[in-house]
């Protein structure tokens, strides 16, 4: 069996930011990643969607290299930059000729060091923003759904239950004081990981990792609210109107294990078991062969990156004729199929692979096709920021090589339960006909 | 127009000398039945990823049905002499391999990626897609009723409904004008139609295999002469095709979503295809334009004056022609706003020449993301495909930065003027059409029409 052994090198400097190097010089590039450790999940209260507004802030000006400078520089080096909100980690990220590395760390260090950005780039990126929620979500035929409808009807922590995306009000309600105010609180030294991957010698990388950042100051560790939930003990049910879409449609979210226990494995397997792919036991059972659906996927949203609270989430879109709950109940039998049987050997051994040949691919990840080793910098940073342990990425792989049909079956009786699920139902208001 | 002080970075470390390229080395061979293989070695992953290509898509077979290539495709992976749909999933699973089958204007695919160690029975899978797929009626009946409702389903997305009608515009009788069947059309698919796209489509002198991964060449090189050498076929004929219509002056096409919160705006004219020999600096002028995050339109429009999270251009370079466009989804009040400055920056590249601090900038923006496209494997088979079905130079990949950074700013004023053909952009507005007709009708003569495609003016 083929495996993989990525070489890391990893420190923490004087000021806390852990730095992760995984030299490969195979291609002239280089992909430079900072991320730190502040998602959606745990932003301020009344402030919904400030963490994803402040990462579009992030490239409005730091002390040295004004607005439009960051991406002026990059671009004109030969490389590519984004930045990215999630639940528990917000990254800003590049790729480049290996020749553009330094000035990459100085703009990275620069904009960790000091923020330089006024009320005219903070209405600007609002603007932004807003258009940003509208195209992808408001103006789009089943937008956020289900990753914006299923958590107010699933958690009750406000943590994990509010807007990510952040309620209009509360966007024009953000001001320049929370933007500094968030910035000196999370985005500090001791509170992010520095990852450079590809063409550079780890020695090198090191040594110009402490030149950039070294001398900026560490601060007090932030103070994370809680994001635990109570113990949910009844299926919760919601709905959200659909405004363009004529097709009925519902996700069903069952709360995950935690992060790196036994059972987690074996819910990954399980989760690949019910929707990977066209080999999928529901897209197959829904789709292929009682043909009630039109889609049906899902999935642990980013499974290595969230660090609180979450599920394993399916996402169906069904055909008019079929009633929500005549589509419910043929989802139901699915699950209560692995419920009662488990999954066969053969089955896991396909699993397995798959997991495996997936696993190899993420790593080599390009984003979009133009971020080569995105997947492993995601990987290397979330294994570093949550565990401290980056030389996971070498090993995660056995433990999900090591689940055995016992497993399979026990987490399925444990986690598939009603009374650990949420379903969303998303209803079109127009019905077929009417549309056309 | 930036009405803002652009203000410059100090202390910024200067590039380090460019690490010279390493081009993958290529190995271009012929089974024994003269079937056209492409292989490139990249051993980032133990992995390799493949496209088996047949020179046909939905334009070749337009005349029959739009989407037929397309369906064709669809109902390609779901049975076989051998297999049927089922066995097929479970047996890609077993190979730890993705596969998709399907179509675009000019070609018909088959792709995939798997573990290399897995190569010959892959392989193998892909030639029985390839030359023994049965179309069975039920898996036909399925695919078709799912591809209604997709069909539904997109005409309630503004992207969609502003590419279909721009491709309308530019290509009138020209089958690149059809992106998509209607509901009719695809009720009227009959199985026996698919078949025969199958038998004229898949065949071994229409053929093209790219592989690119973790193998030795000669290895993966006997696994496809023992699966695919014994497959004989003819080259399909030629078919004449009418002409692209030609729209003169500006026009505006304003496609009527009620409830609109936002307005998708997409702007085009025909240009060029990627043979041609203005090809790479037409590129560089939609880089600065509005082909990068640092470009001109993105400045503006976002950076600036916030109207838009999403403006961008390109070129789309389809077999027989090309066509240059604009795209920005903005808020409802700014629809004529962010057109004037869609066009400022437009008629700006056309006539007045670019300074050479930022046309240097812009060599290297493309430069660059010309050697980060090739460091994946998935990365490199697209470039690969691309030089393949377009017929580029051998050289392709060695020649073009050279290429690319020879250019001045005459060059793009040239290409700013030739293929920026500002006086006859054709502009789709897609959105509520109370809240924008009367911005729209600043633009040109106004055409509206329903998200069925019916006029409605």
């Amino acid at each position: 069996m083929n495996r993989l052994q990525i070489a890391i090198k990893n420190t923490a400097l004087a000021n806390g930011l852990k730095v992760v190097i995984a030299p490969d010089s195979t291609a002239p590039v280089v992909t430079v990643g900072v991320y730190y450790k502040i998602g959606f999940r745990l932003e301020p209260q009344g402030r919904s969607g400030f963490a994803h507004l402040f990462e579009h802030m992030m490239f409005q000006g730091s002390a040295n290299a004004p607005k439009m400078q960051h991406i002026k520089l990059i671009n004109s080096s030969g490389g590519v930059l984004n930045g990215s909100t999630s639940y528990d980690v917000t990254n800003y990220y590049e790729a480049v000729p290996s020749n553009a590395l330094e000035r990459v760390l100085w703009l990275e260090a620069d904009r960790m060091r000091a923020l330089k950005v006024d009320d005219d780039n903070l209405k600007n990126q609002r603007d932004v923003v807003k258009e940003e929620v509208r195209v992808n979500v408001m103006n789009q035929p089943y937008g956020g759904f289900p990753w914006l409808d299923m958590p107010p009807v699933a958690f009750r922590n406000w943590a994990n239950a509010h807007n990510f995306y952040g309620d209009f009000a509360d966007l024009d309600a953000a001001d320049l004081s929370d933007v500094q105010v968030f910035f000196k609180t999370y985005y500090v030294p001791n509170n992010a990981v520095l990852l450079i991957l590809g063409d550079v010698k780890a020695d090198e990388g090191m040594v110009l990792a402490k030149k950039y950042f070294e001398d900026i100051p560490a601060a007090p560790a932030p103070q994370f609210a809680d994001p635990t939930e109570p113990e949910q003990s009844e299926e919760r049910r919601g709905e959200v109107e659909e405004k363009f879409g004529t097709l009925p449609a519902m996700a069903i979210g069952y709360a995950m294990p935690k992060r790196r226990t036994t059972d987690w494995c074996a819910m990954a397997l399980l989760d690949q078991a019910l929707h990977g792919g066209r080999a999928g036991r529901l897209y197959r059972e829904l789709v292929l062969e009682k043909q009630i659906a039109v889609e049906a996927d899902g999935g642990v949203d980013d499974l290595f990156g969230y660090n609180g609270p979450t599920q394993m989430t399916t996402r169906i879109l069904h055909k008019p004729e079929y009633s929500s709950e005549a589509t419910l109940a043929a989802f139901d039998g699915a699950i209560r199929e692995v419920r009662e049987h488990g999954i066969s050997a053969d089955e896991l051994e396909q699993l397995k692979v798959k997991w495996r040949s997936d696993y190899f691919a993420t790593l080599e990840g390009g984003r979009g096709g133009y971020m080569p080793k995105y997947g492993l910098m995601h990987l290397l940073a979330c294994f570093t920021l949550f565990d401290n342990e980056p030389q996971l990425v070498n090993t995660i792989l056995d433990g999900f090589l090591a689940v055995t049909r016992e497993e399979i079956l026990a987490v399925a009786k444990k986690y598939l339960r009603n009374e650990k699920r949420a379903i969303v139902f998303r209803r079109p208001v127009k019905a077929a006909k009417e549309a056309a | 127009m930036a009405t803002r002080t652009v203000e410059v970075a100090t202390g910024v470390p200067a590039l380090a000398s460019e690490r010279a390229a390493t081009w993958p080395k290529r190995t271009k061979a012929r089974l024994s039945n003269g079937f056209e293989v492409i292989l490139a070695e990249s051993h980032s992953i133990p992995k390799f990823h493949g496209e088996l290509f047949f020179r046909s898509g939905n334009a070749t077979f337009a005349d029959r049905a739009p989407g037929l290539a397309e369906m064709t495709a669809n109902v390609v992976r779901t049975g076989t002499t051998k297999r049927v749909s089922r066995q097929i999933e479970e047996d890609l699973r077993r190979l730890g391999a993705d596969l998709s089958s399907n179509a675009g204007a000019d070609t018909s695919a088959i792709s995939f990626a798997g573990l290399s160690e897995f190569a010959e029975p892959l392989l193998a899978m892909v030639n029985e897609l390839a030359r023994e797929a049965v179309f069975p009626e039920k898996e036909f009946e399925r695919e078709r009723r799912q591809k209604l409702e997709e069909v539904k389903l997109e005409r309630t997305q503004p992207g969609f409904l502003a590419s279909e009608r721009l491709r309308k515009v530019l290509f009138g009788a020209h089958p690149y004008a059809q992106v998509s069947p209607s509901e009719e059309q695809v009720a009227g698919y009959k199985r026996e139609d698919l078949r025969t796209v199958y038998r004229e489509a898949y065949t071994p002198e229409n053929a093209l295999l790219l592989l690119v991964g973790d193998f030795d060449p000669s290895d993966i090189l006997k696994s496809a002469e023992k699966v695919l050498s014994d497959w004989k076929g003819a080259k399909p004929s030629q078919k004449t095709v009418p002409p692209v219509s030609k729209p003169r002056g500006r026009r505006v096409y304003l496609v009527h979503v009620p409830g609109a919160v936002q307005t998708q705006i997409l702007a085009g004219c025909h240009a060029i295809t990627r043979k041609h020999p203005d090809w790479v600096k037409l590129g560089l002028a939609n880089s600065l334009y509005g082909g990068a995050f640092n470009s001109r339109l993105v400045m503006n429009i976002r950076e600036d004056k916030g109207y838009t999270y999403s403006p961008r251009s390109g070129v789309s370079a389809l077999r027989q022609h090309g066509y240059f466009s604009v795209s920005a989804a903005v808020r409802n009040d700014v629809v004529a706003a962010s057109l004037t400055e869609i066009f400022y920056e437009i008629d700006k590249l056309r006539s007045v020449p670019v300074p050479p601090a930022e046309l240097a900038d812009a060599q290297n923006y493309l430069c660059g993301v010309f050697s980060l496209g090739l460091a994946t494997q998935d990365g490199l088979l697209s470039q690969l495909s691309t030089i393949a079905l377009n017929e580029l130079p051998d050289d392709y990949l060695e020649s073009y930065r050279a290429k690319v950074r020879a250019l001045t700013p005459e060059d793009l004023l040239e290409a700013a003027r030739k293929y920026f053909d500002s006086a006859n952009m054709q502009i789709v507005v897609v959105g509520d059409r109370a809240q924008i007709e009367s911005q729209a009708a600043l633009f040109g003569e106004l055409e509206i029409y329903d998200a069925q495609g019916k006029r409605a003016d």
